[in-house]
């Protein structure tokens, strides 16, 4: 893949227009002002390719298959041609010794440059042997290779936060990027997989600005995690009229409603799914008639059930009856002792006469 | 000379009622009352902020009868109302309050503001804390009848002269009449065309009427200074005498309060239904034009506003009257923004234009400069209106301000032009 970005993706049939167009969206979602539109495309266009590596853990691959795997090539999948993917286990034609020894060749090459993605957990029992590649552990590895980096891109949510490794019991002793790596900047993407565009989104912006965009208390892109699903989702106006679907086959259900009864962990999830979609902008788990999982979050595995409701009393009528005799009680003995009150007021009325007007 | 703080607090706490306390919980302290106040708007002063002028009420409210209120109270939070407050709150609530309820429209939770100004003035009054001239009006009406202090004789005197100037017959006494008339003391010293009009009118349908010698008084001082004991017994007059001449209709003069006083006050002051029915002047016009009887012979040319007396449109309801009254009369009737039950008040309901203090003077001079734009905003030299209280405060204004405008009374107008 020689030559700038824009030559390459011109051959595959992407007009300059069609990216100027993608670098402008990409930029509005970022909440960048739109002049850093423009500022993406030159700098992306013309990039210089740096080096990255992909360190694959204790996953799935769901992560890689979200970013490279849609129905047909997305801008998102040729932007990772604006890279030089040095090492990506999936990816890489390469196998074995020579596998490896592209890694360290890269390493060596672009110390002190080069972005360190990873994916999966960590798995810190039995000294790391429940994971290992070439004979090293994953701690091992992610160690050497975060020493060199410039920055730490971390992709899911096991990367992220632990992930679905780390629920409890936690077999493995599984734990985060963030847990291990402490002298670095660490760039959370979390999700169950991430959505394709903020992957993109941070790249992207690192290569124009050369820094990381701006992240929340959890190291999470802000333009991305900044809002809840349940902020921008479009049964919300469901919510606050107390609509809600009871069950998934009832009334409400056909008619679109609030799925939060159902289990819906939108209002404690911070992800950008309701804005950005999927699949292309295709569709999303609540538009599909399911609640959201809360796949963005810490934990989010053992959070309970996932058809569960945010934050309905285990039975919300246990106290009710007791609750509105005292609150009867104490209304009716507050009445009564007004009541005399005034009564007695009234009672003690002296007829006011013209005396009464002076001091 | 037993006014006393302790009955002052005593009149309140009996005072407060459910409307009061679901007003005082409901407020949002959102200002509104404020802008809809004149002397608030003329004189910028927050001070005049209608629910601020309620502030021992709200605290007596709160202390008394709110769990939170007696806490505050028990751990000194709440300071208890003091004499020295209450002399304060005198000037807030009698020299600029007219009553005249355009805080109680605007309110957007539907607090009557004025509901509990009047009730306010209950306590300011046991507790000594009113103007003189309020005092002293009220006094007059209780002891001689009047809050000027005319007796029968002198109305008697007036009546004579209105018999000589329209020759027509003055009933007075006569059992059985359709309308018995009540007057206000302004009317009988300042305005007596007002009652050559109605001689005139009354003569003009063929409708039957009377004077009281016991009860010619309209107006009800009682009412302004807050004190219900005494309003009941000027009231009483009228009814008393109505009921004992067995008319069909007590007819209330032109003078806001007075209507408000016998038509709205009346039957809760007494505590029954009256025998009759209240029927103010505009109302029974109205009824006459409708008929056909109010045929005019010609119709003012001068351009000309209407100011619609608060007391009778905003607060009483006569809402549909004045309009096609005056269409009857002018040619050239121009209707101003803010008319009907949104207009601005003269500056001397509520008693104020009793009140005859530098300080209460000096207010209602910057209060008119809201009448005075008005005028000037429409570009007449003429303003109707119908009510005799408002007449006195307005005549005030143009003097304060040297304007050549000149002020008719709406009956006297159309008796003026009406057919011979």
């Amino acid at each position: 893949m020689q030559g700038p970005l824009i030559d390459t993706l011109a051959r595959r049939g992407v007009t300059r227009r069609t990216f100027l167009k993608y670098c402008a969206t990409l930029a509005s979602m970022m909440a960048l002002p739109p002049t850093a539109g423009r500022a993406m495309a030159e700098a992306m266009a013309a990039a210089r390719r740096p080096s990255v590596i992909w360190l694959p853990f204790q996953e799935c691959t769901g992560c890689t298959e979200s970013i490279t795997r849609s129905h047909s090539p997305t801008i998102e999948g040729m932007i990772f041609d604006m890279i030089s993917l040095d090492y990506q286990e999936t990816l890489m034609a390469a196998a074995g010794h020579q596998a490896e020894e592209a890694r360290q060749n890269a390493m060596k090459d672009n110390a002190g440059k080069y972005l360190l993605i990873v994916d999966g957990s960590i798995p810190l029992g039995h000294d790391g042997a429940y994971s290992c590649i070439g004979g090293r552990s994953n701690v091992d590895m992610l160690k050497e290779a975060a020493a060199g980096a410039a920055a730490v891109i971390a992709v899911g949510s096991c990367a992220s936060f632990g992930g679905i490794p780390k629920a409890n019991p936690n077999p493995t002793g599984a734990v985060s990027v963030s847990d291990l790596v402490k002298d670095k900047p660490i760039v959370n993407i979390p999700g169950c997989p991430p959505i394709p565009v903020v992957m993109t989104g941070v790249l992207a912006h690192y290569l124009t600005f050369g820094s990381l965009p701006e992240l929340d208390d959890k190291g999470r892109p802000k333009s991305f995690y900044g809002n809840t699903i349940h902020d921008r989702c479009y049964r919300r106006p469901f919510y606050d009229q107390g609509k809600f679907a009871k069950t998934f086959d009832d009334e409400g259900a056909r008619q679109g409603w609030c799925l939060f009864e159902l289990g819906c962990k939108g209002p404690v999830t911070h992800n950008a799914c309701a804005t950005v979609k999927w699949n292309g902008g295709t569709s999303w788990p609540v538009e599909s008639g399911h609640g959201c999982l809360g796949c963005s979050e810490p934990d989010f595995w053992d959070g309970g059930s996932f058809y569960k409701a945010l934050s309905a009393p285990a039975d919300p009528l246990k106290f009710a009856a007791a609750a509105a005799v005292v609150g009867a009680g104490a209304g009716v003995a507050v009445s009564v002792a007004n009541r005399v009150k005034k009564n007695t007021a009234k009672a003690t009325h002296e007829t006011t006469t013209l005396a009464d007007l002076e001091k | 000379m037993s006014a006393s703080l302790e009955k002052g607090i005593h009149a309140l706490k009996e005072v407060i009622d459910a409307p009061i306390a679901s007003y005082f919980e409901s407020c949002v302290h959102c200002g509104l009352c404020a802008e809809a106040c004149l002397f608030y708007t003329e004189t910028g002063d927050p001070k005049y902020t209608p629910i601020h002028k309620l502030e021992p009420l709200r605290r007596v409210y709160e202390q008394e009868y709110t769990l939170l209120g007696r806490l505050k109270k028990v751990v000194g939070l709440s300071k208890p109302v003091t004499d020295a407050e209450l002399d304060q709150w005198q000037e807030l609530v009698y020299d600029s309050c007219t009553m005249c309820g355009r805080c109680s429209l605007v309110c957007p939770v539907g607090n009557d503001i004025v509901y509990m100004v009047r009730k306010f003035r209950e306590g300011m009054a046991v507790s000594g804390h009113v103007p003189d001239g309020i005092r002293s009006a009220t006094k007059r009406t209780v002891e001689l009848g009047g809050p000027m202090g005319l007796k029968w004789p002198a109305v008697a005197n007036v009546l004579k002269h209105v018999e000589e100037n329209t020759g027509l017959k003055i009933p007075v006494d006569q059992a059985g009449a359709d309308y018995l008339v009540l007057l206000s003391s302004m009317e009988i010293v300042n305005y007596p065309e007002y009652i050559e009009a109605l001689a005139k009118i009354f003569h003009k349908a063929g409708i039957s009427f009377t004077l009281a010698s016991d009860a010619y008084e309209a107006t009800n001082a009682g009412i302004q200074i807050g004190s219900s004991d005494l309003a009941k017994v000027i009231v009483s007059r009228i009814v008393d005498a109505a009921e004992k001449l067995k008319v069909k209709n007590v007819l209330s003069p032109e003078c806001g309060h007075a209507y408000m006083a016998i038509r709205w006050e009346g039957p809760n002051l007494v505590g029954r239904p009256f025998g009759f029915n209240v029927v103010h002047v505009l109302e029974l016009l109205d009824e006459l034009r409708l008929k056909g009887v109010l045929k005019m012979k010609d119709k003012l040319k001068d351009p000309l506003i209407l100011h619609d007396p608060c007391q009778i449109v905003r607060r009483g309801g006569v809402l549909q009257a004045p309009e096609p009254l005056i269409q009857q009369v002018a040619e050239n009737y121009i209707p101003i923004a803010d008319k009907q039950k949104l207009n601005w008040c003269c500056g001397g309901g509520g008693g104020a234009s009793a009140i005859h203090t530098e300080e209460a003077e000096a207010l209602r001079a910057k209060a008119f400069k809201i009448k005075k734009r008005q005028i000037e905003e429409a570009g007449v030299d003429t303003m109707v209106t119908f009510c005799a209280n408002c007449r006195i405060t307005i005549e005030e204004g143009f003097d304060h301000y040297e304007m050549n405008t000149k002020l008719l009374g709406l009956t006297e107008l159309l008796a003026e032009h009406l057919e011979d």
